[in-house]
């Protein structure tokens, strides 16, 4: 193996100032950027996780952003931050040059570095895909359509839902894409099959680059990183590729392995490959497991009203009680009734209303700030979350719709302002489109810490539900399964205040089985409304998965 | 670097490779070459005077099949259980010193062809018909104006690609791709590669959604691994085990007049299945996209009415979302066809074969996998004001009806007649100016305010 070795002794000028260059490059892009991350990282309760703890580890904002993520006064689509920080590495790499020249210290090679570089990139890009593919592995990054989706006209959607739907409505086939990135992210961890897993990742992640730009996904910036991580890690084999199959030519693999031959550096480095191994493909598979079984990060996880779930005919609508005959063109009676299998009244109303166009992506533990059901739907559709007296029959009902939603994105939004009142049209997971900016971890303290504008909060303590009700509802915090329970879910609920919201107060009462239900009381805007709703059972040409996310 | 050794071990072949190769050749041989006699009279039934790329299409979409239905893994066991018989004889043959095959490398290098050209012939027919966005179009306007529940998985995948034809277009574009580097000996296992795994992710689709071409895609996969497997070892070699690898040492050798007739038939191979075939889908999609009929609606008269009157007999039905003869809304496409969108059951037409349709009454992609509205195609008497449906559903297809129309405003269409059910029909069907969320977010992007 001597010729191997021989090989590798010596680095052209070029190649010693080009890896100068992509060492300052990728370890900047495979750092957190922000100070939130830490802080979260820190503040994790290794006692009771979320899913979401070590999702968070996984995903964070990275790249070079002290002087902001705009370039001639525009983000590039969110690309900005790579030119900002590969223009501050080449100049960075020269430096670096001049410095080693002058000093006389220049090396032949950069052999162990750029094994180690290598190292960084392998489980920056292994750890990252994972948190990522283990929300398909157990399908709930894609939800399967609730009732009130499922009633919604095709058009009525914007191109992101209709994307995400696509993949909802097959959840075994977001198994498989869970399967194969978090096959790619593991074969990353090692370095004899990092070519294999780099080439699954550059082929799954180029195409979710392609979907995110054709379906305006708002995820293409995270899922390009991927690749570009993966082609740096297959930069040194496509030569060797091309040589021995193009060129037909006999083939030597140049690889450096550096001896680890003291005791401390290898007990080190199994210790923390096993650490790693362990947190994200042990620990993490078991909490998204819960998170699949009893709490699905997109849908809400408490259970609606037995008796009242279904889909509804309106027989008769009165308001102020003044009957409202049903007509396509009327809009102020209500068209449809749709109770899903979780905590929400969706219905219809003609009658145009502002949208929120953001994917109902990002972390929060309320229900009522679960947004999938109304993100990026129009058709006239509303959607309320509500608390169930089922003693009394009351429903207390808050609207899903928020005109400023919850800041999603927080470390990568530093720019800050730019999304100022505007709907963001980020990602799946949290992000904007501004830079490589993780959705990072935040406890609730940090949640409403920035400058953005935030939905007002109504003064602590005072309730819109009577005190008798409150004790029959009961804590919502706690109504679902307790081994899905966790710290993060806690001290959401314990941060959580009333925020100004639509109301709605309903009595129910069920006749024939539920097969009738008439709601009555005030709607949002205090009119008195008497609703006569009759069950009906469809028959959808879309057939249900035998794989359904949560627990009813 | 020991290539004469290299050399040696390549062209010595053991009994049981032998065996195993005779196996494969003449199952693939089978598989790729089409010897049904069904191919050939499909073959001399094209009208080459106007050859259109549905035609080219079909014969690219070749898979031997034993019974007249879809295609079937049993049509597999079939071919393999007489590549075992055949080999079985071959190998006796061979023992008995007849017929003796001097060279195996040869034999491979010629079945390698084979399989890479039927191969590629076969991904390039569906790249085109991606990259020009043929396979999937936008969504009609009945297709938009029908619930999501309404659609079967298959149909949602259809339409759910064909609003981003950008999307379909790259598809495409990496099938052509992939297809293309197989015409050439060294770059065939990187387009291979390439297919395998875009097929893969084709072939659990297919399962997934409920589409019709599991087996085709599955077929396809197996020739793309057969390419694959020459340069197997030596890419594991260098790629996983890191390990010195050895090029392919065999070069076919061809006479003078050899590497005429070669380069002649790739040349004529190439131009049919590739240029002449783009050219063809490309004016294809620019005249007549394939899933929708071409015959032209009643003029001025496309998009969704509200239906302000109903009656039926004498009586007047007001609007109800449970009724099920009140329609509810009238969809008329630019072509022509029809759709009402009633609560009356809908049989699904579950065709979900890729057949790229000659005729504009074979064309059923908007009704296919969808229920909420029944689809009817028409033609109009402007003289007498008369459309005459028929339904389009296979399963009513003894629905026919005439109906008289009537336009007294710009934006209303009066029809009335008699149903199948024998009934007098009286309808005033009022043009809504529908607003769609997927194009307006589209307009303003998702950072925009939109209300709706």
């Amino acid at each position: 193996m001597s010729t191997i070795a021989a090989a590798a002794t010596s680095w052209s000028n070029g190649q010693k100032i080009a890896f100068r260059i992509a060492f300052i490059f990728f370890i900047s892009l495979a750092i957190p950027n922000s100070a939130e991350w830490y802080d979260t990282v820190i503040h994790i309760d290794w006692t009771r996780l979320n899913y979401r703890d070590l999702y968070d580890i996984a995903r964070f904002g990275s790249g070079i952003n002290i002087f902001g993520d705009h370039l001639f006064g525009s983000t590039l689509m969110g690309y900005a931050n790579w030119i900002i920080t590969l223009l501050i590495s080449i100049a960075g790499g020269l430096i670096w040059t001049l410095i080693v020249r002058r000093r006389g210290t220049e090396r032949k090679e950069y052999n162990t570095l750029y094994y180690w570089l290598r190292v960084v990139v392998r489980y920056r890009a292994g750890i990252g895909i994972i948190g990522f593919g283990f929300t398909k592995l157990l399908p709930v990054q894609m939800p399967y359509p609730g009732l009130g989706l499922l009633n919604t006209n095709f058009g009525d959607m914007t191109a992101q839902k209709i994307f995400w739907l696509s993949v909802g409505i097959v959840p075994w086939y977001q198994v498989f894409a869970g399967v194969v990135e978090c096959l790619a992210g593991t074969l990353l961890f090692f370095r004899k099959t990092t070519t294999l897993g780099a080439i699954l990742l550059v082929g799954a992640l180029g195409d979710i680059v392609y979907v995110n730009f054709a379906y305006d996904g708002g995820v293409h910036v995270y899922s390009s990183y991927f690749v570009l991580l993966a082609a740096f890690l297959l930069v040194d084999d496509l030569p060797k590729v091309y040589n021995l199959l193009i060129r037909e030519r006999y083939t030597v693999p140049v690889t450096f392995y550096p001896t680890l031959s003291a005791r401390w550096l290898r007990v080190t480095r199994i210790g923390l490959k096993s650490l790693t191994l362990f947190l994200f493909l042990g620990v993490l598979f078991y909490l998204q497991l819960i998170n699949f079984l009893y709490d699905p990060y997109k849908q809400p996880a408490v259970a609606g009203v037995r008796t009242l779930r279904g889909n509804y005919a309106v027989t008769e609508f009165r308001l102020n009680n003044k009957v409202i005959p049903y007509s396509p063109l009327d809009s102020l009676g209500w068209h449809e009734v749709e109770f899903e299998n979780w905590s929400s009244l969706s219905f219809t109303v003609n009658r145009p209303t502002p949208l929120d166009l953001s994917n109902g992506g990002g972390d929060p533990q309320q229900d009522v700030n679960r947004t999938f059901e109304i993100t990026g739907v129009a058709g006239g559709r509303r959607v309320f979350h509500y608390y169930a007296d089922t003693v009394d029959k009351v429903l207390y009902l808050e609207d899903k719709y928020k005109a400023i939603p919850d800041r999603r994105n927080r470390a990568g939004d530093k720019a800050g302002g730019r999304h100022k009142g505007r709907r963001q049209g980020g990602d799946d997971n949290g992000t904007a489109k501004a830079g490589i900016s993780g959705d990072t971890a935040q406890g609730p303290a940090a949640t409403y810490t920035s400058g953005l504008e935030k939905t007002p909060k109504e003064a602590k303590g005072k309730s819109w539900i009577p005190a008798t009700a409150l004790a029959h509802i009961g804590k919502e915090v706690d109504q679902i399964d307790p081994r899905a329970a966790s710290t993060r879910r806690d001290r959401e609920y314990a941060a959580a205040k009333w925020e100004k919201r639509n109301r709605m107060i309903l009595r129910y009462d069920t006749i024939d089985n539920g097969n009738r239900v008439i709601l009555s009381g005030v709607n949002e805007k205090n009119d008195s409304i008497y609703i006569v709703l009759d069950r009906i059972d469809k028959n959808f040409a879309l057939t249900e998965s035998s794989l359904q996310a949560g627990k009813y | 670097m020991t290539t004469d050794t290299i050399n040696a071990n390549q062209t010595a072949w053991k009994a049981y490779e032998k065996f195993a190769f005779r196996v494969l050749f003449i199952y693939f041989f089978l598989q790729a070459v089409p010897l049904d006699w069904k191919y050939y009279q499909q073959l001399f039934s094209i009208d080459w005077s106007h050859l259109g790329y549905g035609a080219i299409f079909d014969l690219a979409h070749y898979e031997p099949r034993w019974s007249s239905g879809p295609p079937a893994y049993s049509d597999w066991v079939i071919l393999l259980a007489i590549a075992l018989a055949g080999a079985i004889i071959w190998t006796a043959v061979d023992a008995r010193g007849g017929g003796r095959v001097t060279s195996y490398d040869n034999l491979y290098y010629w079945l390698r062809v084979i399989v890479r050209y039927r191969l590629a012939i076969g991904m390039i027919a569906y790249g085109f018909i991606k990259l020009f966005p043929l396979q999937s179009p936008y969504p009609s306007i009945s297709n938009l104006n029908t619930n999501y529940g309404d659609f079967t998985r298959w149909k949602l995948f259809s339409l759910s690609l064909g609003v981003v034809p950008t999307y379909e277009s790259f598809l495409g574009g990496v099938e052509i791709i992939g297809g293309l580097l197989l015409f050439y000996r060294r770059s065939a296992s990187v387009g291979a590669f390439i297919i395998a795994i875009f097929l893969g992710n084709v072939f659990m689709s297919n399962i997934a959604y409920g589409g019709g071409d599991e087996v085709y895609s599955l077929y396809l996969i197996s020739l793309a691994l057969f390419v694959l497997s020459y340069d197997a070892q030596r890419l594991v070699n260098l790629l996983l085990l890191q390990k010195p690898a050895a090029p392919n040492s065999y070069h076919p050798v061809f006479r003078a007049n050899g590497r005429y007739v070669r380069l002649a038939l790739k040349t004529v191979f190439i131009f049919f299945f590739v240029i002449l075939y783009g050219f063809k889908t490309r004016s294809g999609y620019e005249k007549d996209p394939y899933q929708f009929p071409l015959t032209k609606g009643l003029r001025g008269a496309a998009g969704i009415y509200n239906v302000s009157q109903f009656i039926v007999g004498k009586d007047t039905i007001a609007y109800s979302k449970t009724d099920s003869t009140r329609w509810q809304d009238v969809v008329f496409e630019k072509w022509a066809t029809l759709s009402i969108r009633s609560n009356r059951p809908v049989v699904l037409d579950s065709d979900n074969v890729e057949r790229p349709e000659l005729t504009s009454d074979a064309r059923t992609y908007e009704l296919e996998g969808s229920a909420g509205r029944h689809y009817y195609r028409y033609t109009v008497d402007t003289v007498d004001h008369l459309l005459t449906l028929q339904n389009k559903n296979p399963h009513y297809s003894d629905e026919k009806w005439v109906l008289h129309y009537d336009r007294p405003g710009g934006s209303r269409i009066i029809l009335s007649g008699v149903t199948t059910g024998k009934d007098s029909v009286y309808a005033v069907l009022d043009r809504v100016d529908k607003k769609y969320l997927l194009e307006e977010a589209r307009k303003k992007g998702r950072q925009g305010t939109i209300s709706l």
